[in-house]
């Protein structure tokens, strides 16, 4: 179930629409027509504003990006385009790869590139020029190349779109932007965007991508002389795209600027009212979508506020800085606009994080007097969130992982959540614990140590371990040190994307969570013949449950929204009793599994603690100091956060 | 909290203060929509969005008051100031109802040196000369600036305007009505009683007025609750206002840019149309400005709770001179309603409806109007009493 909530509207036709989108069914065209005919706009922006809560809580990202244009030569005149100019012509320029690094920064963790389609410029050139920016700033992320210039350079290097990709992504290119996309319909491509590649090629040159493990984004270019009907096919063709490959991030309307590009359109500007609606109905048409984008330099940042309570979760980043750019004295662009980003993102009632192309959360940035609660985003946790709605404004909700939690609970910021036990330990002295937790007694089915050897042989072989929790890595380590005797192993850490990960190239690999659980659920990875329940292996061999994670308050939290949280969490897990397959229904389709494997596998899971979950938490904590003492720490490869 | 305001907002029935504020600080923003836009159906059922077609000139800009965040007024002595007779006033009115206006906003500087019968003047003048042309003059300020240099009474005042022909004067200089706030600050001149007091007597000979507030200055939620229980405990003495106008401050131009150096947001904007829709049960309009918040702002605050857009004006000093100018045509006025999904209706200063105009019609004024540089209704910035001056001395 995605929302608990039974909304009544203005107007009683969206009710039967809502119903559907609670339970997590697909909306069909005729819906999105319907959504868009409504003029309950604020009904609309109810149901998305829910749709975005339940899959980033109160969290808007944004990322400090800049934008790199190293040319604005192009062999193409589309129509609409007021950057492109033809070489040799007085505004023609022609970056060196000297000057695109002289623009970048260590602090930025994005840059995104378009550039004009070059007539003479060598494949190389691309190639140097990805590989260049991974080499000099490894932390920068390269966002590159519409997927008309992937065309053009299949074109005119005679290389497949596979094989052009394929050369990128060994340069380092990891995601695309969605440009281009335009509106997919021949009928509008052949009145505005002739010279343009078809929805064809396009998502031919995406899907690629995503395969070969690029991820990418898709804009919509609306408010011209498309028809809404033509939106909602839009939409369609994106979902129907996203269900094959799973490889969009964000989904981008962009509001059409007529501006001097000679389009006739009714008004100057679209209507915000269009505006708004466009993110609403892209939210709830795009249900596997993970999240919607409201471009704040196209759409203005007054509405943009806006469109953050209308569905949208992304603000994209700091590439307008240019813009709001004027004499700040000592603070460059890029701070400015992203102290204006954080202010724009308070100001909608939502919790700034600043993210990694993928959406990682790099730090987060709560308003004063906000208490930040994390969510964990796997199935097991379900029932803690299920009716979780603290009735104060100022309690917000942010998706983490259980590593990613337990670094902002060291920091300070975020304040209660699930706290994976190891990280609990860490902060015991500033967080209470509540008798609530994950624990299990058995298998627990997302703790899984995929290898290709038995436990013994694991002596002096590559394990790739998950990133997102420490308490599983040092479990591992338990069970292999003390239980099975192997101390020489060694541990990489896998990308936190996992789809960027080449699992064979390890001997074991330790997964988590929902990640865990679908590959356990396909019955094991091709090539790992063992398949370990960790938490199974520690159970039957101390006769303990095993706790994973403790739910814990920081000390600091005001005592009003400790209550809240503690009579929410309260109230979510009576409420769940008993309808584990309704409220896991949605999450657990994502992982392939049934009602029934959804109710069976939370069913495992004890949620409130009594005195074998206290025990346990014990016995872990006597294991884990006991490495420590022998200064058992992790041996070679990359170093592994404790 | 929330379903039990809910409930009683259904019920039509009164908000306490404490849910006033429990609202404006705990609802989320599409809440507080859901209820605004109970009470604004449940007051205007029908899908309209209603304007008017005027202009806001002033006859003066020398001013005596000092009001700190005004970026108006001159005084004096100094350099570009200007008075206009009546005489010129009223060519300017005829141009003005030649293009198809149909209020003027008139408002100045509170200026000692001009007598009483001077205001007479204009109003006598404007009814007998431009019938067309619905004089809405003279803010609180400038009244009880008439009062000081004629001797008269404000009520003696406002009687003999009335006798002269006006019956509706704006809502500007309303401020945040809060003496909370007040106590902080050291008033020249002006308090919220004198406003309040005004209004009261201006309702009690039969004037329509409307109600303005201005945020996004010094004031905390608090105050803005308190304002909007002042007004609503007015109103239910006369019926006086016709509508509620909440203005954002900006700063630019103005000593307290200094002070207060960003605008309020739009998001702020919406909260202030919002609960001033549920909290004000006997408004009956709500009035959304496009012209200081921007356009897109403007059409979104028409979904949560106003209903009015306000006028299409003419001239408009005293905003312009906050370097904040948006222009637009009585055309795009229309556009704009429309595009946010609205019929759009032309109506009078008193909230009567001219015309509705279906797709495609526009008024006739439109073929009159170029490009007007655009402006408002109820000059919230004008005669703004001189708050604020707290925010020095603190
Ligand atoms: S291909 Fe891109 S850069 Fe070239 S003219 Fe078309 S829109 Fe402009
Ligand atoms: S707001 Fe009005 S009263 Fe105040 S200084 Fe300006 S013109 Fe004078």
């Amino acid at each position: 179930m995605i929302s608990s909530k039974a909304f009544t509207f203005r107007d009683n036709s969206l009710s039967p629409i809502w119903d559907k989108v609670r339970n997590g069914v697909r909306l069909t065209k005729e819906d999105g027509l319907a959504l868009y005919a409504s003029d309950d706009l604020i009904g609309l922006g109810r149901m998305a504003n829910e749709v975005a809560r339940s899959k980033s809580g109160d969290s808007v990202y944004f990322v400090l990006n800049r934008k790199l244009e190293p040319t604005n030569v192009c062999v193409l005149s589309c129509k609409f385009c007021d950057f492109a100019v033809k070489a040799g012509s007085k505004e023609a320029y022609e970056m060196t790869l000297d000057e695109m690094l002289s623009k970048l920064r260590p602090d930025l963790h994005e840059v995104h590139i378009t550039a004009g389609l070059h007539p003479s410029w060598p494949w190389e050139f691309y190639i140097d020029m990805v590989r260049e920016i991974k080499t000099q700033f490894p932390n920068v992320d390269v966002k590159a190349f519409t997927a008309v210039e992937i065309d053009y350079f299949s074109k005119k290097f005679k290389k497949s779109h596979e094989q052009v990709l394929r050369e990128l992504y060994a340069a380092g290119l990891r995601t695309m932007p969605g440009g281009g996309a335009e509106v997919f319909s021949e009928r509008v491509r052949k009145e505005l965007f002739k010279q343009k590649i078809g929805a064809k090629t396009w998502f031919d040159v995406h899907k690629t991508a995503h395969k070969m493990g690029i991820n990418s984004n898709v804009t919509m270019l609306y408010g011209h002389i498309e028809t809404i009907e033509e939106r909602i096919e839009h939409m369609l063709r994106v979902r129907e795209c996203q269900d094959e490959t799973n490889g969009f991030l964000s989904f981008i309307p962009l509001a059409f600027q007529p501006g001097n590009t000679g389009i006739k359109t009714r008004n100057d500007f679209t209507s915000a009212i269009d505006d708004l609606k466009t993110i609403a109905v892209s939210r709830l048409m795009l249900d596997n979508v993970p999240h919607i984008k409201a471009y704040w330099v196209m759409l203005t940042a007054e509405v943009a506020t806006i469109a953050l309570n209308f569905g949208a979760d992304d603000m994209d980043g700091t590439v307008g800085e240019e813009r709001i750019a004027h004499d700040a004295g000592a603070i460059s662009p890029m701070e400015l606009a992203k102290g204006k980003l954080i202010s724009i993102i308070h100001e909608a009632g939502k919790l700034p994080v600043e993210r990694d192309v993928w959406y990682n959360p790099i730090e987060i940035y709560p308003a004063k007097g906000t208490t930040v609660v994390s969510k964990m985003p796997y199935l097991n946790s379900v029932p803690f969130y299920h009716e979780f709605a603290p009735a104060l404004k100022n309690i917000e909700v942010a998706p983490l992982m259980p590593s990613v939690l337990g670094r902002f609970a060291r920091l300070g910021t975020v304040s209660a959540g699930p706290l994976s036990l190891r990280d609990f330990m860490s902060v015991s002295d500033r967080f209470d614990r509540l008798e609530y937790g994950i624990a299990v007694k058995g298998n627990a089915h997302s703790v899984l140590l995929f290898s290709k050897y038995g436990w013994s042989d694991l002596k002096g072989k590559r394990i790739g371990i998950t990133s997102e929790s420490s308490t599983s890595i040092e479990l591992l380590r338990i069970l292999l040190e003390k239980r099975h005797g192997v101390h020489e192993y060694e541990f990489v850490k896998l990308h936190p994307a996992q789809i960027q990960n080449n699992l064979s190239d390890y001997d074991a690999v330790l997964l988590i969570g929902d990640e865990a659980l679908r590959n356990g659920e396909l019955g094991g990875i091709p090539g790992f013949d063992q398949m370990y329940d960790l938490a199974g292996e520690w159970c039957s061999w101390k006769e303990l449950p095993f706790v994973f994670a403790v739910w814990a308050i920081a000390k600091d939290v005001p005592a009003e929204a400790k209550t809240q949280i503690t009579h929410s969490l309260e109230n979510s897990l009576v409420s769940s009793a008993g309808h584990y397959a309704e409220i896991g229904r949605e999450h657990g389709k994502r992982l392939g599994m049934d009602d029934a494997a959804v109710d069976a596998y939370l069913q495992t899971f004890r949620y409130r603690f009594g005195i074998d979950e206290h025990a346990a938490m014990a016995e872990f904590e006597m294991e884990w100091e006991s490495l420590k003492r022998n200064n058992r720490t992790v041996p070679v490869g990359h170093s592994i956060a404790a | 909290m929330l379903e039990s305001i809910r409930t009683r907002v259904n019920n039509g029935d009164r908000l306490s203060r404490e849910e006033g504020r429990w609202l404006l600080q705990n609802a989320s923003l599409l809440d507080l929509a859901e209820l605004a836009e109970t009470v604004r159906y449940r007051l205007n059922p029908e899908r309209r969005v209603t304007f008017v077609i005027d202009s806001n000139p002033n006859y003066t800009n020398i001013c005596n008051i000092d009001c700190i965040f005004c970026a108006f007024y001159r005084h004096e002595g100094d350099a570009d100031t200007y008075t206009y007779t009546v005489d010129e006033m009223i060519t300017r009115f005829k141009a003005s109802a030649k293009r198809g206006i149909r209020t003027v906003l008139l408002q100045g500087g509170v200026n000692a040196a001009i007598p009483f019968e001077y205001y007479k003047e204009m109003v006598r003048r404007t009814r007998e000369e431009v019938p067309e042309i619905h004089p809405h003059f003279f803010s609180t300020s400038e009244i009880i600036g008439m009062s000081d240099v004629s001797g008269f009474s404000i009520p003696e005042v406002l009687r003999q305007l009335k006798e002269v022909g006006l019956n509706s004067i704006p809502g500007g200089g309303a401020e945040i009505l809060s003496d909370r706030v007040k106590k902080k600050i050291s008033n020249k001149k002006g308090t919220s009683a004198d406003w309040l007091g005004v209004m009261r007597e201006a309702h009690k000979l039969g004037y329509k007025t409307t109600a303005t507030m201005m945020y996004g200055h010094l004031e905390k939620d608090e105050d803005i609750i308190e304002h909007l229980s002042v007004i609503r405990d007015l109103q239910d003495e006369y019926h006086g206002f016709t509508a509620y106008i909440p203005w954002s401050f900006k700063p630019g131009n103005t000593p307290l840019e200094k002070i207060i150096p960003t605008y309020a947001t739009g998001t702020r904007y919406l909260q202030m149309i919002a609960i001033a829709r549920i909290f004000l049960d006997n408004f009956p309009h709500i009035q959304a400005s496009w012209f200081s918040e921007g356009k897109k702002i403007g059409q979104i605050a028409l979904s949560f709770g106003a209903d009015d857009f306000g006028g299409v004006l003419e001239e408009e000093n005293v905003h312009a001179s906050a370097n904040f100018v948006h222009t637009t045509s009585v055309k795009e006025t229309v556009d704009l309603i429309r595009s946010a999904g609205y019929t759009p209706a032309e109506r009078t200063t008193l909230y009567d409806i001219i015309a509705e105009y279906g797709p495609e019609e526009y008024p006739a004024a439109v073929l009159n109007s170029a490009r007007l540089s655009v402006h408002t209704d109820a000059g919230a910035i004008m005669h703004s009493l001189p708050i604020i001056q707290a925010a020095v001395l603190a």
